[in-house]
């Protein structure tokens, strides 16, 4: 897990002698983010079918979902990606929170089981992906943990990171703070759910993805 | 309710196995303790942890809060001598259980964390 230096040099040697025909793309960020809302966006804007299901309740998104051989056309580029919708990644997962939005007890322990699974998850898949999507939502403080965690693994692997600035529809968004918090990654403002700006995403990840 | 605060020397950790440390910190964390780990953890010390807690997680321990103020990446010409010459020139990370600890806000040199004893009501 920890060979970092052969991954870099072997993603130095993927730079200079070309690009992949597919690449994985691995939407991360924390729950309720709008990773799916996002996911389902571009697979419907390029396939016509979602990839999965959105929800208000965290961790609707329990396990990866997939969608292969995606292909997005940006100018004269054309990009074949595997679409990898990840479960949001948490510190702590309290089954109480769940009957809080109203389901029964045994329900919401299950929840909360296969959520824990899909944390585990989608850590295991940070090695795995050419480029994330790390999703977050604009109207909340971006500087947490799990934001960094993420990113910190991402960067220390080599791994191409586009940040998406989400929820851009709602007015309490600052984007800003996003791109404060992280000036290093190039950081895209848009809204999943009206489809408001997702053009851009198309030319960051034809620009930026390996 | 009485809280316990560790604050717990590098070495403690540096000595142990990757799977070692995430079981002396979560051991601690489960006892209603909140750690302050005078070196930062790594990004994947980091998920090792978020990984070893998810499968811990049950109807007692919903998890825990965690942030990390990193080193200063020998930018400084002191933070540089202190490598030349074996030392650790900083990080710090705090770590504790969720149902305790109710906030960490983080700012890039500052870390305010927000606990609750629920028998007292007090904050």
């Amino acid at each position: 897990m920890d060979n970092v230096p052969i991954k870099r040099l072997m993603n130095w040697f993927k730079d200079i002698f070309g690009k992949k025909k597919e690449i994985r793309i691995g939407f991360y960020g924390p729950p309720n983010a709008g990773k799916t809302t996002l996911a389902n966006k571009i697979s419907m804007d390029w396939t016509g079918e979602p990839i999965g299901k959105v929800s208000e309740i965290p961790h609707e998104t329990r396990e990866v979902q997939k969608k292969e051989k995606v292909v997005i056309r940006t100018g004269d580029k054309s990009i074949t990606m595997n679409l990898l919708d990840m479960p949001g990644i948490a510190t702590k997962i309290d089954y109480e929170d769940f009957i809080k939005r109203g389901m029964e007890k045994k329900e919401a322990q299950i929840r909360a089981k296969e959520a824990t699974r899909g944390v585990i998850e989608a850590i295991k898949w940070l090695e795995h992906v050419d480029t994330a999507l790390v999703v977050m939502d604009s109207t909340k403080d971006p500087y947490t943990q799990v934001n960094i965690t993420i990113i910190g693994n991402l960067e220390a692997r080599g791994i191409p990171i586009i940040i998406v600035a989400n929820k851009l529809d709602l007015a309490e968004s600052k984007p800003e703070w996003i791109e404060e918090a992280f000036p290093q990654h190039p950081v895209v403002e848009l809204s999943a759910l009206t489809g408001n700006h997702v053009e851009e995403l198309y030319e960051v990840i034809a620009k930026h993805s390996r | 309710m009485e809280v316990e605060i560790e604050f717990i020397s590098s070495n403690i950790l540096e000595s142990k196995t990757n799977t070692q440390r995430m079981s002396y910190i979560l051991n601690r964390i489960k006892k209603n303790k909140i750690l302050v780990l005078e070196r930062g953890l790594s990004s994947f010390d980091e998920s090792r942890l978020i990984e070893e807690t998810m499968k811990q997680i049950d109807e007692k321990f919903s998890g825990i809060e965690i942030s990390t103020l990193k080193e200063n990446n020998a930018k400084g010409v002191r933070e540089k001598l202190i490598r030349i010459l074996g030392g650790k020139p900083g990080g710090l990370t705090v770590i504790g259980p969720s149902r305790l600890i109710k906030k960490i806000k983080k700012e890039p040199e500052r870390i305010s964390l927000f606990a609750e004893f629920k028998d007292s009501g007090k904050k």
